[in-house]
């Protein structure tokens, strides 16, 4: 069953890993060849992240697994971590959201017809609760920020 | 990640393909940017590639079948983005250290949801969906508080399910457009709107984290790092912001203000 999984996530990543090399070509002309092994490494902690939220008994989403383990092989403190940070900058974080983003599309083309339903007071109301959201934080960080003397 | 997982999704040749077209298309336009007043506003690859995306749904190219399959390939797609966020916050650790008040503080931040939304629901006229739609920026945990509190057929969850939906096929493309704009035109630092930008949405936080970086490029790393931060705070500490905090406060201003304007009706 887990070897299953394994098998299945592992060629979803290198389809998804094919693409980000592409986006990272084509939009920030960072050559495949000399992207590939941060890409590699990028493959092989999300599929690590992926097998310890299946074998680790505790309810914990397996993004945070795999947010974990690439802070913990990235740390300063660990060795061999310049070659990890040195290949993975290779990789754009762009280059990656962009294949999330087709394939969300493509997904959220269902609800289509659910958000065309929406009335013009929830677009209004909706707006106004992202914009609260991230305003609000933005002003609280910018607070702190200076009361710390960072910014 | 749900446990049931669905085999073969990597046989789709023509989803993964269409998409691999979609990329290399959207990427080789690139960035592209244009003032709004004193603002600016950036328009990325991403954006376009959520759009296209949107159009081919709507083609013959992609059955209602290939929709439900690339569902659970976003869970993956955000599993490589968190990976390199982590290899992007591991050498700044310290300075996330150092950050770490701010960092925590701004996540009642999304109070202002409360504060800047509800009023305005008010005054337009919308009952007790206020409360599900102003409480939070209505992500999976929130919607699941709502429907367990108030059920799904009460107004509330009305509410919340609105503005879920919104979120789903338009928050990525509205922050994308509100976050270099406003980093542009108000006096904040971009590292504070960084922090910002982790709403608790893998999706809404590249979009709004990446016109910030298309508009500072020199604070690639700190935008990154920050941002990833405090999205991944979001994500463990969200749920319980709603719950004790901004859902007792949402439910006591709702009463408040919709008391205040019937009772001026009635007058």
């Amino acid at each position: 069953m887990l070897l299953r999984n394994i098998q299945e996530w592992t060629l979803l990543l290198l389809i998804f890993g094919v693409a980000s090399l592409a986006a990272n070509w084509f939009g920030y002309d960072i050559m495949p060849i000399s992207a590939v092994p941060g890409m590699l490494v990028l493959i092989a902690v999300a599929l690590l992240g992926l097998i310890l939220q299946q074998i680790i008994p505790v309810h914990f989403p397996s993004v945070a697994y795999i947010a974990i383990i690439g802070v913990l092989i990235s740390m300063p403190w660990m060795p061999g971590s310049e070659k990890i940070v040195e290949w993975t900058s290779q990789v754009e974080l762009l280059a990656l959201t962009t294949p999330i983003l087709a394939y969300a599309g493509i997904v959220i083309g269902r609800s289509w017809t659910d958000f065309m339903k929406l009335g013009w007071k929830t677009i209004i109301v909706a707006s106004l609760v992202m914009i609260g959201t991230f305003l609000g934080s933005a002003l609280i960080a910018e607070l702190v920020l200076r009361l710390q003397g960072i910014i | 990640m749900s446990s049931e997982i669905t085999y073969g999704l990597w046989k789709d040749w023509r989803l993964h393909g269409l998409v691999l077209l979609t990329v290399a298309a959207t990427e080789a336009i690139g960035t592209y940017s244009f003032n709004v007043g004193p603002g600016v506003v950036m328009l990325l690859p991403m954006l376009y590639a959520l759009i296209v995306g949107l159009i081919l749904y709507f083609t013959p190219l992609i059955k209602d079948r290939q929709s439900e399959k690339a569902e659970p390939l976003i869970v993956l797609g955000v599993g490589l983005l968190l990976a390199k966020i982590g290899v992007v916050i591991g050498p700044s650790l310290p300075e996330i250290i150092a950050a770490g008040p701010a960092l925590l503080l701004q996540e009642l931040g999304n109070l202002g949801t409360v504060f800047l939304a509800l009023p305005v629901a008010i005054l337009l006229g919308l009952k007790r969906e206020t409360i599900g739609m102003t409480h939070s920026v209505a992500r999976e945990p929130n919607v699941g508080l709502i429907m367990d509190k108030y059920g799904i057929n009460s107004p509330e969850g009305r509410g919340v399910m609105a503005v879920y939906i919104f979120g789903t096929v338009f928050g990525a493309v509205f922050l994308g457009v509100i976050s270099g704009f406003l980093a542009t035109i108000t006096p904040l630092d971009p590292l504070s709107f960084a922090m910002a930008s982790g709403i608790g949405s893998g999706s809404m936080m590249a979009a709004a984290s990446g016109s910030l970086i298309a508009a500072y490029p020199a604070l690639e790393t700190q935008i990154v790092a920050f941002a990833g931060a405090s999205n991944l705070l979001s994500l463990s500490t969200g749920l319980y912001v709603s719950m004790f905090i901004a859902l007792p406060l949402t439910e006591r201003l709702y009463n408040v203000l919709s008391a205040r304007k019937s009772g001026r009706g009635e007058r």
